[in-house]
């Protein structure tokens, strides 16, 4: 049991009463709006602010009491980016080899070799006031890892930045993981959530609503998708493939008839095995003399699972300040 | 852990040294207004030089020699300030819980800090001495007395930084700290011996000055610059230094563990 990370806080409000673990070697998502609770907990972990009640072990040292032995096997990457804009990325990552206690000789080899990880070898001599986003969020990204981290932690790593960035930053993570290293991330995205996290909690307002594989949780809705649309948007022809398709065995669901230029216009049946019906969907529209302009089959998102489980939907409003430098750099890097 | 701790602090302290190379301009916000009043102030009011007794309270007749001194306070409370600002600089930038969670002393960050404001304001106290010779204002104590008056400075420099660094801690506003350092600052020194002797004070501000440690560092800083080594007036400054800063750095070092655990 090593490798169990367990953690019932209850921060009154921010997080109420989680429980987890994670598996040595995984990535574990955290997946939920904003202010569910997730950069609490990661903080908690991290050792950065303390829990009100409820217990903790990351690789068997409990968080409390073997702060300082925890500090030495984790690396934190926070959403706002930990990076001092005066210095270059090279001093950036040679400071906190410092902090590691390294000496200079095996530092230098650490900040190369980690540079070419996140590929800015070629900027590592230029001040960080020069950097655009992804590039700062690289670098804090390396400079979480100089420890040699068995645990690292990653809170919305993705936030902010344009998809490029995200992609790469998505890229070094599956990356560090196949070298071993056990990921516990905060996204909000759940793309993100889905490309990478091995298992993940859903959470929303400090509680965890589910917990399992992205697929696990997907098949929750326990249907695929069926979508189709009529020639004129007809509401008539709707209602009659309605009547034709209710009769038939294996649709659990199915939506109202809506038109209009809408993305979820038409009808959408929700059924268990969406490949099987579709041959027994379109003889029976068939029947019914209902000619079809589109029909689409697709796997439920985890956007349906959150829908489903929490009746919101993950809205995300793109935070434009959670990549930033300081002070007054900052705004005309935004602009 | 002793050995870690200095090399902590000591990485904590090149790192600010090597923003003040990179901003070097931030030598001279803090020193901008002390010396507008240093070259502007000192002209305006040049007659309290010539007060009946200004002479033999002080051993001088320049109202500018005099107020070198309150420059020099004026400047080190200004400067003392950006510790707390980049403390909370820091807090915002999300560089201190890469701090936090390396696997170093919380006091090291502080100290790394301290260390090198006080080598800001031994550049900035230094070239305050060097317009002072252009305004012919001449340390009467020789090479040893500048060294003796860095050394205070630096001292002075660390234990007023305490109450920016306490300040910024508690409040994580950079706005309210610059608007306490501000408002503190400026009724410390006019109640103080910086501005005029303590016997041309009136009274009630002459008891006041007896309590406020800025009265002993102007002193101690007066007589090295008018008349010589003093060493009552530089044990009663030190003595001033050492419970303002027992006070501001354990205060600042009991805020800084309590937020974090």
């Amino acid at each position: 049991m090593k490798d169990l990370k367990k953690i019932y806080g209850s921060d009154i409000l921010a997080v109420d009463g989680i429980s987890f673990a994670v598996n040595k070697g995984e990535i574990f998502g955290f997946l939920g709006p904003n202010g569910a609770g997730k950069s609490t907990t990661i903080k908690i972990l991290t050792t950065l602010i303390g829990k009100t009640s409820g217990t903790a072990t990351i690789d068997g040292l409990d968080i409390d009491k073997d702060q300082a032995a925890v500090r030495r096997i984790i690396g934190y990457s926070s959403q706002e980016v930990g990076v001092d804009d005066d210095l270059t990325a090279r001093e950036n990552l040679m400071l906190q080899c410092r902090f590691h206690h390294m000496d200079k000789q095996k530092a230098k080899q650490k900040v190369d070799e980690l540079l070419k990880v996140v590929k800015l070898t070629e900027a590592a001599d230029r001040r960080l006031s020069t950097y655009s986003g992804g590039m700062r969020k690289r670098l804090d990204l390396a400079s979480s890892l100089v420890s040699d981290p068995k645990v690292l932690f990653l809170d919305e790593p993705t936030t902010g930045l344009d998809p490029q960035s995200r992609l790469d930053i998505w890229e070094y993570v599956k990356q560090l993981n196949r070298q071993g290293i056990t990921i516990f991330l905060t996204t909000q995205y759940m793309e993100e959530a889905d490309r990478l996290a091995d298992r993940l909690c859903i959470v929303d307002q400090g509680k965890i609503v589910a917990e399992g594989t992205p697929t696990e949780l997907k098949s929750k809705i326990g249907a695929d998708i069926i979508t189709l649309r009529f020639k004129a948007d007809d509401l008539t022809a709707c209602q009659k493939a309605v009547d034709a398709i209710s009769g038939l065995q294996g649709v659990k669901e199915m939506g109202t008839c809506t038109v209009g230029l809408a993305k979820d216009s038409g009808l959408t049946i929700m059924t268990q095995n969406g490949a099987a019906m579709i041959p027994q969907v379109v003889r029976a529209v068939d029947n019914a003399g209902v000619s079809l302009e589109q029909l689409t089959l697709s796997a439920p998102t985890l956007d349906e699972v959150f829908l489903k489980l929490t009746g919101k939907t993950l809205n995300v409003v793109e935070r434009k300040q959670a990549v930033k430098g300081r002070g007054f750099r900052r705004r005309r890097r935004e602009t | 852990m002793r050995m870690e701790w200095g090399s902590e602090v000591a990485a904590i302290f090149g790192r600010w040294n090597t923003k003040l190379l990179r901003q070097p301009i931030f030598i001279f916000f803090s020193l901008i207004q002390p010396l507008v009043w240093f070259l502007l102030f000192t002209q305006a009011f040049s007659a309290i030089g010539s007060l009946p007794n200004f002479e033999e309270l002080t051993g001088t007749s320049s109202y500018t020699t005099y107020f070198t001194a309150a420059v020099i306070i004026q400047t080190i409370a200004s400067s003392a300030l950006q510790a707390g600002i980049g403390l909370v600089n820091d807090l915002d930038s999300g560089f201190m819980d890469k701090m936090r969670v390396a696997p170093i002393s919380k006091s090291s960050i502080l100290f790394g800090k301290l260390f090198s404001d006080a080598i800001t304001i031994m550049i900035q106290v230094v070239i305050i001495l060097v317009i002072g010779l252009a305004l012919n204002v001449h340390v009467a104590s020789g090479l040893l007395g500048w060294v003796m008056i860095l050394i205070i400075s630096a001292l002075f420099g660390i234990a007023w930084s305490g109450i920016s660094l306490f300040v910024a801690l508690t409040t994580k506003s950079a706005q309210t700290t610059l608007s306490v350092g501000l408002l503190t600052t400026f009724p410390l020194l006019f109640l103080s011996a910086a501005v005029l002797p303590v016997e041309l004070l009136p009274s009630w501000v002459q008891q006041v000055a007896n309590l406020n440690p800025f009265t002993y560092i102007a002193i101690a800083y007066q007589k090295l610059i008018i008349v010589g080594f003093d060493w009552t007036a530089i044990w009663q400054c030190l003595v001033a230094i050492f419970i303002i800063g027992a006070i501001s750095l354990t205060a600042s070092v009991i805020v800084f563990r309590r937020k974090i655990s």
